[in-house]
């Protein structure tokens, strides 16, 4: 009884400090970036500048950026972590099997920059050469190709990015994957099945699963900083296509911190520019949860 | 129906806390915000053994904190290191490249014994600092910035350009190489009919604040338009032109990978990374590459110019000094600068500080201790340094 309690305590405690280290974070964001907003009120997220000569500044181009950035991400990430999943649960032997997700997890724990020095010097040149230019040069009438592309854009960025979530998202589906109860998936066979249907079964029932692991990853999506920041391009303009330079609101104060201390109002400008990256997450997840809901409730 | 419930609890619960918080606390987690920004810092302890001290008399030991300008960062590593060896580990000297801005900013909160800087304080800030006891800031190192580019059958140093044509250039209003502009300066080049990419910086840094103070120099226009700062907008962005590089070596891969490109990077970089290096028109009509002759020779020029090491730079400062006179100046040359307080609580502070920088100002500016790359202060322009020192005191 007592030990129960001593127990229930315990919870409550940590689960109260994780709530206020988190509301403290929200307050500081609030709280210092409290002069822009007051400053210019709701144009500072709807205009695209930032001018520290005449302390101008307006995130939108960001937001945009951060989110198309996003959109790519998942796009590419989440048919590749799926069949990832897949792959390598049912369709290789044991050894290659342990071989394969220590990889992944790996790739899920090397650090950030690894993969923007990579994506500067490695993917962007390649992606320009043959993936953005033939696009341009033969689909360029389409406006999400109409730029002329440089390496560093947001296509750079959105595919720089998948690579580096599908681990998450792929080891997420994985665990779900492998834990889908053994009976199933025999009854599934002995109703005649053929593999491929087996397959899409059982990712039926894990959906719930790839729903979490893609919030997983396009959170880390949204907040990645400095690897977005070398192959961004970080161009502060509301962007006309995909290949297109922009920027995201973590490249931006990843790029501006340093030496933002200097201006009156730079440093409240990039702790809204957080704020609102915060508030996007918050509103992303909440919807993509109410959309799992349903899907769930529908099957 | 109940996950959902939970989550909008929860998130309702973490604002409740957050208003709470805000309107209870705010002035403390306020204060303590402020001083929160996630800079990286490498702090730089030094561990090597000491080999036979040059000093003959008794030196106080201790260590100095400082932070600042990443473009003085290997220098001040080489001497901070040099100098605890001479002094048998007694003087430990910290650098941190946390960048100009933030470097003068913990500076002013008194959070470092002195900071590195690529430009000197603002108007403003220096009043501030005036009323407290004054400051000292003195340069230390010369820097400049190299025009690089990227045009197939054009070696380093083959083209020339001047500072207005460089202006126009990031102005958005010279597009293309073969404008008749720059066909005219380079008649021996096959300059193409494409367009001209150009590459800036997009984190705040001092190599752009050089060069926009040079491009304000040379161009009404600019100064207008622009002006000078670690970061501006670009002109040349909106008619998507531009493109925005992270830091010296971002600069240098988006120059290399984009053909018909150009940019901008600290002189040292350019040489190491094998850039190609425009040659520049300096005030007397004559076409230089930034070198270690050509920059010792602009800042020599400069040199009448340049106000005491207690007085307000930022009037002059980099905007005036751009483009000096004499046949061998390079045009974008600048300093980079050390600030100190004039007066410190600890004596044991001051003695070290002036020690350091004594030396820093005379043997440290000898050619066996200045990193490759770097060039030495002309011993005129080191000598405001060394005035400057004789100001500093102790107080409180």
């Amino acid at each position: 009884m007592n030990t129960d309690k001593a127990f229930r305590l315990s919870l409550f405690f940590f689960t109260i400090s994780s709530f206020i280290i988190v509301a403290s974070i929200v307050v500081s964001l609030i709280a210092t970036s409290y002069p822009i907003f007051m400053r210019d009120g709701l144009s500072f997220i709807i205009r695209g500048a930032w001018n520290p000569v005449r302390e101008d500044y307006g995130i939108l181009p960001a937001l945009l950026g951060t989110l198309i950035t996003s959109a790519i991400a998942i796009a590419i990430a989440l048919p590749l972590s799926i069949s990832l999943a897949v792959f390598s649960s049912e369709l290789i032997p044991g050894k290659f099997k342990i071989i394969m997700n220590n990889i992944s997890d790996l790739m899920a724990s090397l650090p950030s920059v690894i993969y923007g020095l990579w994506g500067l010097f490695v993917l962007a040149p390649i992606l320009h050469q043959f993936v953005m230019m033939p696009l341009h040069t033969h689909l360029g009438f389409i406006p999400l190709f109409s730029t002329r592309p440089v390496p560093t854009n947001l296509f750079t960025a959105g595919v720089l990015l998948a690579i580096m979530i599908v681990p998450f998202a792929s080891s997420v589906i994985r665990e779900a994957y492998s834990a889908i109860p053994y009976y199933l998936k025999e009854a599934a066979y002995s109703l005649g099945m053929n593999r491929w249907e087996v397959i899409r079964m059982m990712l039926g029932y894990i959906k719930s699963a790839i729903f979490a692991g893609t919030f997983l990853a396009l959170g880390r999506a949204m907040g990645e900083t400095v690897a977005v920041a070398m192959v961004v391009g970080n161009i502060m303009r509301f962007p006309k296509s995909l290949f297109d330079m922009g920027y995201t609101i973590s490249s931006l104060i990843a790029s501006q911190f340093p030496n933002a201390e200097v201006y009156e109002f730079m440093v409240p400008a990039l702790y809204g520019g957080a704020f609102m990256l915060f508030i996007m997450g918050l509103a992303i997840n909440l919807i993509g949860f109410s959309m799992m809901r349903r899907m769930v409730v529908h099957r | 129906m109940r996950g959902r419930n939970l989550l909008v609890m929860s998130a309702v619960i973490v604002v409740a806390i957050a208003l709470v918080i805000a309107f209870g606390l705010s002035g403390i987690f306020r204060g303590e915000a402020d001083q929160t920004p996630a800079i990286s810092t490498t702090p730089s302890l030094i561990t090597t053994t000491a080999p036979a001290a040059i000093t003959t008399r008794e030196l106080p030991s201790g260590t100095i904190n400082g932070a600042g300008a990443s473009f003085l960062n290997p220098q001040m590593q080489a001497w901070a290191m040099k100098f605890y060896e001479l002094t048998n580990g007694k003087i430990q000297v910290n650098y941190q490249s946390i960048g100009s801005g933030a470097g003068q900013a913990k500076f002013r909160e008194g959070m470092l014994d002195f900071a590195g800087s690529d430009v000197p304080l603002k108007k403003g800030i220096y009043n501030e600092f005036k009323e407290k006891g004054g400051i000292i800031q003195f340069p230390v190192i010369i820097g400049s910035v190299a025009i690089v580019y990227n045009i197939p059958g054009a070696e380093s140093g083959r083209l020339r350009l001047t500072g207005e044509i460089l202006a126009k250039i990031y102005l958005g209003e010279i597009t293309y190489w073969d404008d008749p502009a720059i066909k005219e300066l380079n008649p021996d080049i096959a300059l193409p009919h494409e367009r001209i990419i150009a590459v800036h910086r997009s984190d705040g840094s001092g190599t752009t604040f050089v060069l926009t103070a040079y491009l304000s120099k040379v161009s009404e226009k600019w100064k207008e338009k622009v002006g000078a700062d670690f970061t501006v907008q670009w002109p040349v962005d909106e008619i998507g032109s531009g493109v925005g590089a992270k830091g010296n070596e971002g600069v240098a891969a988006a120059v290399k990978q984009n053909q018909y490109s150009i940019g901008y990077v600290e002189a040292a970089y350019a040489y190491e990374l094998g850039l190609n290096v425009a040659e520049i028109r300096n005030s007397d009509g004559r076409y230089v590459l930034p070198t270690s002759e050509t920059m010792k020779a602009a800042a020599g020029a400069l040199m009448a110019r340049l106000p005491k090491a207690d007085e307000d730079w930022s009037g002059i400062f980099p905007h005036e000094v751009m483009d000096p006179p004499g046949p061998d100046s390079y045009p974008i040359t600048s300093f980079s600068f050390v600030i100190l307080r004039q007066v410190y609580d600890d004596p044991v502070k001051v003695e070290l500080l002036r020690e350091f920088f004594k030396w820093v100002l005379t043997a440290g500016q000898e050619s066996e201790n200045i990193v490759k790359g770097y060039i030495p202060l002309p011993p005129e322009v080191a000598e405001i340094g060394l005035r400057g020192l004789e100001m500093l005191r102790a107080g409180g």
